[in-house]
């Protein structure tokens, strides 16, 4: 578990005609084993905001903070894309992001792998693996850290909605027996509702327009009719916030 | 088939499975045999092509028949010549090649700055157009016979492949896979290790694929300008004496030689180096 403590965070890109303002102004505090949904529309900043967060890049202006107990937490990240080393098995692709190689290292990879229903692929390349079955090793890469916090940039996008369907319940599971906490970027308010306890509402421009908790117990089917009305809930409030582009 | 009978459900995926492999790999040896099989064929074919032209087409002095050429090769390894100029040969390739290996390395990674690219683009770009013929002219006026002007005109002639491979590697750099290790927090070593090398190997297998293609035509003909020993010097005596038996032995030679580090040694590291594509190609 982490906190995440962000203050005045100001991103830009360019200078001069070419600037463009990523984040404008944006504060967050996320702490505590939650899973916080950012939804908003394609070119909003949600995932300039992932990629500040992680040191991926830098912040124009404002802090960030990502703690825990005090020290600074060790984040996880799972992409759109599953980003596999194509020249290092399953196995390795896992090892590769741990700072050794050592037998518990190995066992600890093995059983992430194994969470994720890929415990006999570890020798495989990631070529030789479905679409589904690489972000599935790109979920059990970022949990087998054992991160204080996930960081997920729409890892569920690219795929079919069946295979996102199975694995959004693999993530929900896998995040209640890890007590992470997760940020999770997605444009699908669906999902957003299925999976967290809250949802941040990013508009066009980089600035949070909402800030809504769902507070419907788990597992949430989508078929349910609580989660069907808490989705056309937060879909009505994206019209008041004229996100939805007419 | 009791016994398949018998197998549950996951076993009994598991048993197609291993027989969808066994014959995967049965279809894959097959096509290898017929592979060679041909092979075999063209040279078959392009020997007798080779020996029915000579007497017919051509008087068997001016085209000496596969046979006596055979026997010109076995007089040339009794002679202890063979050793001689191929090591002396080798010997200006290995040095002048490796040489050009990283003085193109080096300029690649250079040339990532842009003051830089425009430092030496031109440079690169001509030397590589230049052709090794001039190389060989200009080494031989300067260093008449000496080892050195053959290695000097390797270096010319080679190292622009590396270097613009190495370039467009470095350009091609997978910036998603660097991100992903940076958010991961993975140390620069082991990303170099691990994303950048791993990237990067291709890239410099081509430039030294090419390079070293340049730098054997270079040698040769270096040698047969300005030099007393070496493939191209002897073949240049052989020419003088209108030994064609001779020159057409220097040129199997160098062939069987060219064959055997392309396929013997070229080959065999790409194959270790690029398993994971083999992989992927066969799933």
């Amino acid at each position: 578990m982490a906190d995440i403590r962000v203050e005045h965070l100001h991103k830009e890109f360019g200078t001069g005609v070419e600037k463009v303002v990523a984040l404008d102004d944006v504060n967050l505090d996320v702490s505590g084993h939650v899973f916080v949904s950012v939804v908003g529309p394609s070119g909003c900043g949600k995932s300039t905001l992932l990629n500040v967060l992680t040191g991926i890049e830098n912040p124009t202006r404002g802090k960030v903070e990502i703690t825990h107990e005090g020290r600074d937490a060790f984040p996880g990240y799972v992409f759109q894309s599953p980003r596999l080393l194509p020249w290092r098995s399953v196995m390795d692709n896992l090892i590769f992001v741990h700072k050794d190689r050592s037998k518990e290292t190995r066992e600890r990879c093995r059983r992430y792998l194994g969470m994720v229903g890929l415990e006999d692929r570890g020798s495989k390349y990631p070529g030789e693996l479905s679409g589904g079955m690489q972000q599935r090793v790109g979920i059990a890469r970022a949990f087998s850290t054992e991160p204080d916090v996930l960081f997920m940039d729409e890892p569920f996008s690219h795929l079919d909605a069946i295979t996102a369907r199975s694995l959004r319940r693999e993530l929900h599971d896998m995040w209640k027996a890890t007590k992470k906490t997760v940020l999770f970027v997605t444009h699908d308010v669906g999902e957003a509702v299925e999976l967290s306890n809250r949802i941040v509402v990013f508009a066009k421009g980089g600035t949070i327009k909402d800030d809504i908790t769902v507070d419907l117990p788990f597992p949430r089917d989508p078929a349910d009719q609580d989660v069907a009305i808490a989705k056309a809930d937060v879909l009505r409030k994206f019209e008041e916030l004229d996100l939805i582009a007419t | 088939m009791a016994k398949t009978l018998d197998a549950s459900p996951d076993q009994l995926q598991k048993i197609t499975h291993g027989q969808e492999t066994r014959v995967a790999a049965r279809k894959k040896r097959l096509r290898a045999v017929k592979r060679w099989g041909w092979r075999i064929a063209g040279y078959v074919f392009f020997l007798l092509l080779w020996d029915v032209a000579s007497g017919t087409l051509m008087s068997d002095r001016l085209l000496v028949p596969p046979a006596g050429v055979a026997r010109e090769i076995g007089e040339i390894f009794q002679s202890g010549d063979l050793w001689m100029h191929l090591s002396s040969t080798l010997q200006k390739i290995g040095i002048g090649f490796t040489l050009a290996f990283f003085l193109g390395t080096t300029i690649g990674l250079l040339t990532q700055s842009r003051w830089w690219e425009a430092f030496f683009k031109d440079w690169v770009t001509s030397t590589m157009t230049t052709p090794g013929l001039v190389y060989a002219l200009v080494v031989g006026v300067i260093f008449g016979f000496s080892p050195i002007g053959p290695i000097v005109a390797i270096v010319f002639a080679s190292f622009s492949y590396v270097t613009v491979n190495v370039a467009e590697g470095i350009r091609a750099l997978p910036k998603d896979l660097i991100d992903m290790s940076k958010a991961f927090r993975v140390s620069p070593g082991s990303r170099l290790r691990n994303v950048i090398f791993p990237h990067l190997a291709p890239y410099l297998f081509t430039g030294v694929r090419y390079g070293f293609s340049i730098a054997w035509k270079v040698t040769v003909l270096t040698e047969v300008f300005a030099s007393n020993k070496g493939i191209g010097f002897i073949m240049r005596v052989e020419f003088q004496l209108f030994s064609m038996a001779g020159l057409l032995a220097w040129i199997s030679i160098f062939f069987i030689l060219m064959l055997f580090l392309e396929k013997g040694i070229l080959q065999f590291i790409e194959q270790r180096f690029f398993r994971w594509r083999q992989e992927v190609k066969l799933a």
